[in-house]
């Protein structure tokens, strides 16, 4: 992975944003007994309300855990508080460059040390959600969840729970409520379609949702401040969707296209709480947009327009991370761009809906009825939709054992594939991160000889 | 009689109903279907009630991973295999695309995508309160006019209450039936009989209660009674047998096929005090609140329930009575809950089995031994 790591160094905004992640637990302890705000554990991509109240912290679970973090990591953070981490990054990229041994072995430990040790953690969540009563047929995504709540859910206090199509997301939301101390949970049910009045309905739910967070937060609701957070996180779907569409679809890479990779990963793992600060979030995205297009436009990078571009998807209930580190050794790049499949990186309408609520509204409206989907049909549709954005060359589509909403359909999306995009696909089951590797490799290298 | 026959007078039943002009509107059974609606619109409601078995399910991977539902994958693999038994299921005119679970959705969207058959679509919300009473409204509203549609009819309130009050009539009686001391297997036979011919089966119904009040044949002495909760037994499903074999005797049915479907009905003041027919049907969905599609209290009202019914059991014999909780293998809703809803009897003293399953032969053996020494402990 060294190559991964050489290029992520030289993305200062991808460090803060990595650093943030794995530091979460003290950021959040900060908040919650010195700031005395309250946490609220959000998972999905569904963080936007809480935002509503400053003194609410939406938090996805597993940042609420202590990672076995790499000390110089530790080092750096530190050294970024004086000096800044654009400077921190461009003196790593300095020592890297004077090609220093034991340095830049240290630079590499402590880049895969980000994406080992989340990956470590969610395997041990995965064990403990078992070990508490989550069957062995439910998915990844599931379990690990479940995991962290068992662990640390004494520290939240609310989880903001959204009804989604899936069955077992909806009942794994409800056992929540059998953990010793369960926390509060705070309901928006979100209508399976838009039929007559479902949009209202649904805007009033979003209230009765909003009712239980002033309850908690003491604060009263304000339009304005909620408005206002709709407009960042309008922004930082603007950078998402610039780094899927614009950048991941050139012919030239800012950086090896494993390291592209690992960005996206990383990006699908903080955009569910936007690290617990948006502004701060947003920054970062702009920050990696521009140091992205800036790398590209003085030619430091990568010509990719050689390599097919393959989709993998769905990733966010689990999937094996070695999958794009052995697509790039085959001579492919690989993008993730769940988000988007689900309309998750859609705008909240706020500029022509003057309710903040109300745009809020239709926004999860949307992502049900045309992204997620209340059949397998529409949910196809948008793997297409994605695919033919991202150009695709080829798709991987990862089966999650255990998941029969969105990783269940590949019968009905191969032929569509087949039908409207003319493209190669291949289905990989996964169960497990790390169980199933050398399968993994082997097939990818049988389908991968199809673009040669 | 055996499924064979079974099959084939059903068989001759439908082909009668179509005949006589009617539709035949299946869907995956479940317990929020307003099949009123269906029977005042003239067509006949056909709930899929049939156990799978190795050969259904195989057949059901061509569509969907093997880690599906073993329920779900049986009902793909009716119309993928099409058994000579089955036969009927080409009489089917259209199928109803539900959510009572994503499997549901799934299966529903797969028989009516690759076996043509016409989709009709029914929605509801997880969450039981005052708006999603309202959307469940909206649902019905649309399935009234996708029913109107098909034929060019409107459908009458005045129909719809009668259907409803028809509907009503029938499972009381039903729920008359159930409450017989009477051998697990043949109450299952009739209750399912009933479930599928619906309240055209009143009359035999009726004659079924008489015969066996009159008879009044009793529990086996020596069996030990048990609740079946949890995944519905379905028709030419062997664990009943498995489950008298091991000295167990089936006394409540909690379940699809069983009291989720005949506890739902009306009092009378209650059927008399709402004028429009569809507020009844959203009244029933408010009150559905032990059925498993719900959240976020389907475990504490299925812990309440069934700790009622536990004690009343408890009072009139002296006996323990043993809950074994049917899980079909995948199941969303039922897996998930498992453990949770053992551990939370068990704390009650109340013995539970978690008895997971799918449909193949394979498994009889381990099954008869877990049934067999959970019989023991009671």
């Amino acid at each position: 992975m060294s190559l991964i790591a050489d290029d992520i160094i030289r993305f200062s905004s991808v460090l803060r944003i990595a650093y943030n992640l794995l530091t979460g637990r003290e950021y959040l302890k900060r908040k919650k007994f010195r700031e005395k705000k309250k946490l609220i554990s959000v998972a999905l991509p569904l963080s936007d309300l809480v935002y509503g109240f400053p003194d609410l912290v939406p938090v996805f679970p597993i940042r609420t855990h202590t990672f076995k973090m790499h000390k110089y990591l530790t080092y750096l953070g530190s050294a970024s508080n004086i000096f800044g981490w654009e400077n921190v990054s461009k003196f790593l990229g300095f020592i890297k460059n004077l090609g220093i041994g034991d340095v830049s072995k240290i630079i590499d430990e402590i880049i895969d040390n980000v994406i080992e040790t989340v990956n470590e953690k969610y395997n041990e969540m995965y064990d403990i959600g078992i070990e508490n009563g989550i069957p062995t047929d439910f998915c990844y995504g599931i379990k690990i969840l479940y995991g962290m709540h068992v662990t640390k859910g004494k520290n939240y206090d609310a989880n903001l729970n959204y009804t989604i199509r899936c069955s077992a997301w909806n009942k794994y939301l409800e056992s929540l409520k059998t953990i010793n101390n369960a926390t509060k949970q705070i309901w928006i049910d979100v209508p399976p379609r838009n039929v007559g009045n479902a949009l209202e309905l649904l805007t009033e739910n979003i209230y009765e949702g909003i009712r239980e967070l002033e309850r908690l937060s003491g604060n009263s609701y304000n339009n304005n401040l909620l408005r206002d957070h709709f407009q960042v996180a309008n922004d930082i779907r603007r950078y998402y969707k610039a780094i899927l569409y614009e950048i991941s679809t050139s012919d030239f890479y800012p950086c090896n296209p494993a390291t592209f990779s690992e960005i996206l990963v990383i990006l699908n793992n903080s955009f569910q709480d936007y690290n617990s600060n948006a502004v701060r979030y947003r920054d970062n995205m702009a920050s990696l947009i521009n140091e992205m297009k800036e790398r590209i436009k003085n030619k430091i990078g990568m010509d990719v327009s050689k390599m097919p571009k393959i989709l993998i998807t769905p990733m966010f209930g689990g999937w094996e991370p070695k999958t794009h580190e052995i697509i790039y050794e085959l001579g492919g790049r690989a993008l993730y761009a769940d988000w988007d499949l689900l309309l998750a990186l859609e705008d909240i309408p706020i500029k022509t809906i003057k309710d903040p609520v109300e745009a809020y509204a239709y926004y999860l409206m949307n992502m049900t009825t045309n992204g997620i989907g209340c059949d397998n049909d529409i949910l196809t549709n948008s793997y297409l939709r994605i695919a033919e954005k991202l150009n695709a060359d080829g798709l991987v589509f990862n089966q999650v054992f255990g998941c029969h909403s969105v990783s269940n359909c590949f019968t009905i999306l191969k032929e569509k594939i087949r039908r409207e995009l003319e493209i190669p696909s291949i289905a990989l089951t996964f169960n497990k991160i790390g169980e199933n590797v050398e399968q993994v490799k082997t097939r990818l290298g049988a389908f991968m000889e199809m673009f040669r | 009689m055996d499924i064979s026959e079974f099959l084939l007078d059903f068989n001759l039943f439908l082909r009668k109903q179509k005949e006589q002009g009617k539709k035949i509107i299946a869907f995956i059974s479940h317990d929020n279907i307003p099949e009123e609606l269906i029977h005042a619109a003239g067509f006949f409601p056909l709930r899929m009630i049939f156990a799978g078995n190795d050969e259904l399910m195989d057949a059901s991977h061509d569509y969907l991973p093997p880690s599906t539902c073993s329920f779900a994958q049986s009902c793909i693999g009716l119309f993928s295999i099409k058994p000579t038994q089955y036969k009927f299921l080409d009489l089917i005119d259209y199928f109803i695309v539900s959510n009572h679970c994503v499997s549901d959705i799934c299966a529903s969207e797969i028989i009516t995508k690759y076996f043509n058959i016409p989709r009709l679509n029914f929605y509801i919300s997880y969450t039981i309160n005052k708006n999603s009473l309202k959307y469940f409204k909206l649902e019905l509203v649309d399935f009234k006019d996708q029913l109107e549609k098909i034929n060019g009819i409107n459908i009458k309130n005045e129909d719809l209450k009668v259907s409803i009050k028809c509907y009503n009539n029938f499972k009381k009686k039903l729920l008359e039936f159930s409450n017989l001391k009477i051998k697990g297997s043949e109450k299952l036979k009739i209750v399912q009989k009933a479930i599928l011919y619906g309240p055209l089966y009143l009359e035999e119904l009726e004659s079924n209660i008489q015969k066996f009040s009159e008879n009044h044949i009793q529990n086996r002495i020596n069996s030990k009674d048990v609740l079946i909760t949890g995944g519905s037994l379905f028709l030419n499903d062997y664990l009943i047998d498995l489950i008298e074999d091991a000295g167990g005797n089936a006394l409540y049915f909690d379940t699809w096929v069983g009291n989720n479907y005949y506890s739902q009905i009306f009092d009378d003041a209650v059927f008399d005090s709402i004028v429009n027919p569809i507020d009844l049907l959203v009244d029933r969905f408010k009150n559905n609140i032990y059925g498993d599609h719900s959240v976020p209290n389907f475990l504490d009202n299925k812990i309440s329930q069934i700790e009622q019914i536990y004690q009343d059991y408890l009072e009139k014999t002296g006996k323990k009575l043993g809950i074994i909780n049917h899980i079909i293998k995948f199941c969303d809703h039922i897996s998930l809950m498992a453990a949770h809803l053992k551990n939370r009897l068990q704390q009650k003293e109340i013995p539970v089995l978690n008895l997971e399953r799918d449909y193949s032969k394979a498994n009889r053996g381990q099954l008869s031994t877990r049934i067999e020494a959970f019989l023991e402990m009671i």
